[in-house]
C-alpha cells in the first residue's frame, strides 16, 4: 500500500492532527464515562483502552481502515489454511493446533485436525510414562529431571508457560524438575549439568528444522556428558535420554533419536507460534496433560472470538488497531510490556520475539518497500520491578512510550490474607502507574523536576484470574493482535529472513579463528579475531 | 470383662480374637458405614495365619460378637485399634463415652496417632475413666502369637488408678513376659515411633551398604556376619533386600517422618523412606541393566509377591513396584506365590501381560529371567538342573540372597544378589 492512496489512512492522519493537541487528562474531563466507552470484555478478559489517546471517532476510523485492508478476508485465509506465509509458500495454522477433535479441518488433502490430535496423543502417552516414573534412564531408574534444549520459539513459549502456571503442577508431576537450556555458548548447561544425575535426566531436543546450531551444540554436549557418565553405547543413550520435538524427522533420526522418541509438528507451524504443538512437551510435563489441554482450550476460545466478533468488540482487532494508531499516527515508537504479576516474568521476552520477529519488516508481501513504520521497539519487565528501573524514562523522559499493563483481577483466593494483601498492593501500583502516566501531575512547587507531563497512553489487560485457560487466551490474543497489524501494514508476519544471513556469516567466520585471518574481512572483524587469538592459551586455570 | 474393640485393621481383629480367647466378652466395632463383609472376604483377616479360625472359634463360643453400633454402654473396657489416619474416629468414641452414664472406664489406646494423642483422648473422655497407651507391636504373619505371648510390654500410663485395671487386663498375656515397662503415655508413644524408625533406618542403611558392595564387588553377606558379631550392633535387621513393605511398618515410619517435618526438622527417616521406595525397584534395575534396557516382549518369572513370607498381603510390597515397571516395558510376567495370588488378581484385574502359575517351576518355563522377590521357604532350594533346563535364559535375580551363588554359576546361570 502507498499509505497516501488509502482514504482511511489519510482520514486518520487528519484526525491525528486534531488529537495531537488533546491531553489525556482533558479527554477524561470531557468524557466522564470513558471507561464504559472504551473497555471491552470477552472470554474472561477485560481490555481497557480508555487511557489511549482516542475518541469514538478514532475507533470508527480505525475499523474503517481494517475494513479497507480486508481484515475479515485475511482472518478467514489464516484460519482456513491459505498460504498466508507467501515468501515461504506455507499456511500458518497455529489456530488448528488448538482445534477440538470434532472440528475437522482439511487443507490440501491433509486431515489437519486428525494429525494434530494424533501428535497430541503420542505426546500424552510419553507424558504419562514419564509422570508415572516408567520412563527409564540408562541404569533403570526413573527419569526425574527434564532439560529442554531449544532456542527462540522452542524455548521462550514453553519457558514462559512453565513459569506462569507452576502453581497448577499436578501431584504426578511434582517429582519432576523441568529445566531450559538455550544459549549457544553452553553457559546454562555448564551450570546445570553438575546439579543433575545423568542416569535420571532426559533431554528434549526441540528444533523445528533440527539444524539450529545453538540447539545441536547443546545437545551434543549433553550427549557427551551422558556417554561419559554411563559408559554405555550411544544407541542406548539416544533411546533412553533423548526426545525430539521437531518438524524434521529425517535429521532427528540421523542425529540418533529413534522413531519412538520423535514428536512431530509441521512446516505450517511457525517456530514462535509452536508452543501449542509438541514443542509444548515441557509444559505438559510440568503442568500435566489436562492443564495443557486447558491452555489449548483457552486459546481456541480466543480464536473463535477473533474470528466471529465484530471489529468494534473484537479484542485482538482492537489491540492491534490501537497499536497502529499509536505507531503510525501518534508517532510512538516504543512499546513497554508491563505485567503486574510475577508469574508472567517471561512474558515480555516472549512478546519481543512474537512481535518483533513477526512484524519487524520493511517490505510488503510483494517485496515492495513500505513508506510507513511497522513494529516498534518492544521491551518490558514485571511492572513492580520495572518501577525501580526504567519507569523514570516513562514518566519524565523525552520519548513517547505506549504501555500494556497486564494483571489478574483476583489471585490467592483462599490462600490467606497476607498474600491477598500483596496482590492488592500490586494491583494498586499497576493502577497508580497507568493513571499517573496518562494524567500526569503538576508540580506542587515551582521545581520543574517534580512535574509529570503525563499523556503517555496505555492499555490495561485484566484477566479474571490466571489459569491455564486464560493463559492460553492471553497468548492467542497477542498472536492475533500481531496478525491484525501485519494485515494493516500488508506485511508477511510469518517469515524471518532477517535472522538468516547472520547465521551464515557466523558459520564461515568460525573457521577464521584457527588460522591466519583472511584478508577479505573488514578491519574491525579482523582486529577482533586477532585480539582473541592473541589472548588464547594465556588464562588456563 | 466386657470389652469393646474398635477398628477394622489387622490389630483390631487380632486383639478381639486374643481377648475373647482368654474369656472376655468382646464386641468388635468396625465402625464402617457400609455393610459388614463376611470374615472370609476381609483380606486382612484372611491373610493372617490362624486369625480367621480363631475368630470363628470365638464367635461360635459366643464370646465375640461383631457389633455395628459404635459404643456399647455395657462395656467397661474400650480398646482402640484404629489406623494412624483415623484419629477422628477415636475422638468420636471418646465423645460418646464422655456422655455415657458410666464411670471407671478403662480405655486402651493402641493407635499410632501422634505423641500426645493419648492425653488428648483423655481430655475428651474427662472424668469418666482413664486412657492408657499400649504400643502396637504387631508383626504381620505372627500377629496372634505376638499378642498372646509378648516378650515385653510397654505401658503408657498417666494416672496410677489405671495401672491395676490395665495389669489385670493383660495378666493372661503376661506369663512369658521379660519386662513390663511403665512410662508416661507421651514417652510410650514416642518410644513406639522411635523403635520403628530405628529399625527402618537400620534396614535403609544395610540396603545402602549392599548397593555399594555391588559396585565394589564385595559380598555383603560376609560383611553382614562381621557386623552382626559386634555386640554393639547385633545380628537382627541386618539382611539387605529389595525394600521393606507391609501395612503397619510403612504407615508408622511415614507417620513418624511426618512428625519430624511438622517440627521443621531435617529427618534421616524421610531420606530412608524415599530410598526404600527406590530400593523396591532394585530387582527391576538389575534386570534392566542385564538386558541394557531391551525388555519388551521378554518373559520374566517372579517368585513370591506378598510383602513378606507367611502372609497374603501385598500392601506396599516391592513386588507391586517391580510388576508395574515390567508391564510398562511390555514384559510378560509369570507369577507364582503360595498365598498372594487372589490379592494380585484383584489388584491387576485383567492385565493381559500377567499370568499366574500353580507351581514355581511352571512359572519359569521359557522365562528370560527369574526374580525372587519374597523368600517363601519353598523357593529356597529349587532343582537347579531343571531350572537351567526350562529357562530360556539362565538369569536369576535374587532379591533376598537365598540361593547358592557358586552352585548357580556352575549350572551356567547369571546370578545377581543384593550386595553380592
Amino acid at each position: 500500500m502507498n499509505s497516501g492512496d488509502i482514504k482511511a489512512w489519510v482520514d486518520l492522519q487528519a484526525h491525528a492532527e486534531e488529537m495531537q493537541s488533546q491531553h489525556l487528562s482533558e479527554l477524561f474531563q470531557s468524557e466522564e464515562s470513558r471507561f464504559d466507552m472504551f473497555s471491552f470484555a470477552a472470554e474472561h478478559f477485560l481490555l481497557d483502552l480508555s487511557k489511549q489517546r482516542i475518541t469514538k471517532q478514532t475507533l470508527a476510523k480505525l475499523t474503517a481502515l481494517a475494513e479497507q485492508q480486508e481484515l475479515s478476508e485475511w482472518i478467514e485465509k489464516l484460519f482456513t489454511g491459505e498460504q498466508v506465509n507467501v515468501s515461504e509458500g506455507r499456511s500458518a495454522l497455529h489456530t488448528a493446533l488448538r482445534l477440538p477433535k470434532e472440528d475437522a479441518l482439511q487443507v490440501n488433502g491433509q486431515a489437519i485436525t486428525k494429525d494434530v490430535h494424533a501428535s497430541l496423543e503420542k505426546m500424552e502417552s510419553l507424558v504419562r510414562q514419564i509422570q508415572q516414573g516408567q520412563w527409564r534412564g540408562f541404569d533403570g531408574r526413573p527419569i526425574r529431571s527434564i532439560v529442554n534444549i531449544g532456542v527462540g520459539g522452542s524455548n521462550l513459549g514453553p519457558l514462559m508457560a512453565c513459569d506462569a502456571l507452576e502453581q497448577y503442577t499436578p501431584i504426578e508431576s511434582q517429582q519432576l524438575d523441568v529445566h531450559f537450556v538455550s544459549s549457544m555458548d553452553g553457559s546454562e548447561l555448564e551450570k546445570l549439568l553438575p546439579m543433575l544425575d545423568p542416569a535420571t535426566t532426559l533431554f528434549i531436543v526441540a528444533s523445528k528444522t533440527f539444524t539450529t546450531i545453538d540447539t545441536l551444540a547443546n545437545a551434543n554436549t549433553a550427549r557427551e556428558w551422558l556417554l561419559k557418565a554411563s559408559g554405555k553405547p550411544i544407541e542406548l543413550i539416544n533411546q533412553h535420554h533423548f526426545i525430539a520435538a521437531t518438524g524434521n524427522i529425517e535429521l532427528a533420526q540421523k542425529w540418533g533419536i529413534p522413531e519412538r522418541n520423535q514428536l512431530l509438528f509441521w512446516d505450517w507451524v511457525g517456530g514462535r507460534y509452536s508452543l501449542w504443538s509438541v514443542i509444548g512437551l515441557p509444559i505438559a510435563l510440568k503442568v500435566g496433560m489436562d492443564n495443557f489441554r486447558a491452555i489449548l482450550k483457552g486459546a481456541h476460545a480466543m480464536d473463535v472470538h477473533f474470528r466471529e466478533a465484530s471489529f468494534d468488540k473484537n479484542l485482538p482487532v482492537l489491540l492491534g488497531l490501537i497499536g497502529v494508531w499509536n505507531i503510525n499516527f501518534l508517532n510512538i515508537h516504543a512499546h513497554a510490556i508491563l505485567p503486574y504479576d510475577g508469574r508472567l516474568t517471561h512474558f515480555p521476552s516472549y512478546l519481543q520475539q512474537l512481535e518483533m520477529e513477526s512484524n519487524g519488516k520493511s517490505v510488503n508481501g510483494k517485496g515492495e518497500r513500505l513508506n510507513y513504520r511497522t513494529c516498534p521497539v518492544l521491551w518490558g519487565e514485571v511492572g513492580s520491578n520495572a518501577q525501580h528501573a526504567f519507569y523514570q524514562l516513562l514518566h519524565q523522559g523525552t520519548e513517547l512510550v505506549m504501555c500494556d499493563f497486564i494483571t489478574a483481577a483476583v489471585r490467592y483466593e483462599g490462600e490467606g490474607d497476607e498474600l491477598q494483601q500483596q496482590h492488592q498492593l500490586s494491583l494498586a501500583n499497576c493502577l497508580a502507574q497507568s493513571r499517573l502516566l496518562a494524567l500526569g501531575a503538576e508540580s506542587t512547587t515551582d521545581l520543574s523536576y517534580q512535574h509529570y507531563d503525563g499523556n503517555q497512553p496505555s492499555t490495561t489487560i485484566m484477566l479474571d484470574e490466571l489459569t491455564p485457560e486464560t493463559f492460553g487466551g492471553l497468548v492467542a490474543l497477542y498472536e492475533h493482535k500481531v496478525f491484525v497489524q501485519s494485515v494493516i501494514w500488508e506485511i508477511n508476519p510469518f517469515d524471518q529472513w532477517g535472522v538468516e544471513k547472520g547465521k551464515k556469516i557466523a558459520l564461515s567466520l568460525s573457521t577464521e579463528f584457527k588460522s591466519e585471518v583472511g584478508e577479505h574481512l573488514d578491519s574491525s572483524t579482523k582486529g577482533l579475531i586477532q585480539h582473541v587469538q592473541a589472548n588464547r592459551g594465556q588464562y588456563e586455570n | 470383662m466386657k470389652i469393646n474393640v474398635y477398628g477394622a485393621g489387622l490389630s483390631a481383629w487380632v486383639a478381639a480374637a486374643c481377648l475373647a480367647k482368654v474369656g472376655n466378652d468382646v464386641a468388635i466395632c468396625e465402625m464402617s458405614l457400609t455393610e459388614q463383609d463376611e470374615l472370609m472376604m476381609i483380606s486382612t483377616v484372611r491373610d493372617e495365619p490362624n486369625l480367621l479360625q480363631q475368630l470363628e472359634l470365638q464367635m461360635n463360643s459366643g464370646r465375640l460378637v461383631r457389633d455395628s453400633q459404635p459404643v456399647l454402654p455395657k462395656a467397661n473396657i474400650h480398646w482402640l485399634a484404629f489406623q494412624p489416619e483415623q484419629q477422628n474416629k477415636a475422638e468420636e468414641v471418646m465423645e460418646q463415652l464422655s456422655q455415657a452414664d458410666q464411670h471407671g472406664l478403662l480405655v486402651i489406646n493402641q493407635c499410632n496417632f501422634a505423641v500426645g494423642a493419648t492425653l488428648d483422648l483423655q481430655a475428651r473422655l474427662g472424668t469418666k475413666g482413664s486412657v492408657v497407651y499400649i504400643p502396637d507391636n504387631l508383626q504381620e504373619g505372627s500377629a496372634i502369637q505376638g499378642f498372646s505371648q509378648p516378650k515385653r510390654i510397654i505401658l503408657g500410663i498417666d494416672e496410677d488408678d489405671a495401672l491395676i485395671k490395665a495389669r489385670a487386663l493383660l495378666r493372661p498375656f503376661s506369663t512369658g513376659l521379660d519386662a513390663l515397662q511403665l512410662m508416661s503415655s507421651r514417652e510410650a508413644e514416642f518410644t513406639k515411633f522411635a523403635i520403628t524408625g530405628m529399625l527402618a533406618i537400620r534396614l535403609g542403611y544395610v540396603n545402602e551398604l549392599a548397593n555399594l558392595a555391588d559396585q565394589l564387588e564385595v559380598d555383603i553377606s560376609v560383611v553382614q556376619e562381621g557386623m552382626g558379631a559386634d555386640s554393639r550392633i547385633g545380628a537382627h535387621y541386618l539382611s539387605p533386600g529389595c525394600g521393606f513393605g507391609g501395612q503397619n511398618f510403612h504407615a508408622y515410619v511415614s507417620k513418624f517422618s511426618g512428625i519430624f517435618q511438622q517440627q521443621q526438622q531435617q529427618s534421616l527417616l524421610k531420606a530412608v523412606v524415599e530410598a526404600n521406595e527406590v530400593q523396591k525397584e532394585l530387582l527391576f534395575r538389575k534386570l534392566w541393566q542385564h538386558y541394557n534396557g531391551a525388555l519388551a516382549d521378554k518373559v520374566v518369572a517372579i517368585w513370591g509377591c506378598s510383602f513378606k513370607p507367611g502372609t497374603a498381603s501385598i500392601d506396599n510390597a516391592p513386588s507391586i513396584k517391580i510388576i508395574n515397571a515390567l508391564i510398562a516395558q511390555g514384559v510378560r510376567v509369570n507369577i507364582h506365590d503360595p498365598e498372594a495370588v487372589p490379592n494380585l488378581k484383584k489388584y491387576y484385574a485383567d492385565e493381559g501381560l500377567i499370568r499366574y502359575f500353580k507351581t514355581p517351576m511352571e512359572a519359569v518355563d521359557g522365562a528370560d529371567a527369574l526374580l525372587l522377590v519374597t523368600e517363601w521357604p519353598l523357593y529356597w532350594s529349587p532343582d537347579y538342573a531343571q531350572l537351567a533346563q526350562v529357562m530360556n535364559e539362565r538369569l536369576i535375580i535374587d532379591g533376598r540372597n537365598v540361593f547358592d551363588k557358586q552352585l548357580l554359576k556352575q549350572h551356567g546361570f547369571y546370578y545377581y544378589g543384593v550386595g553380592r
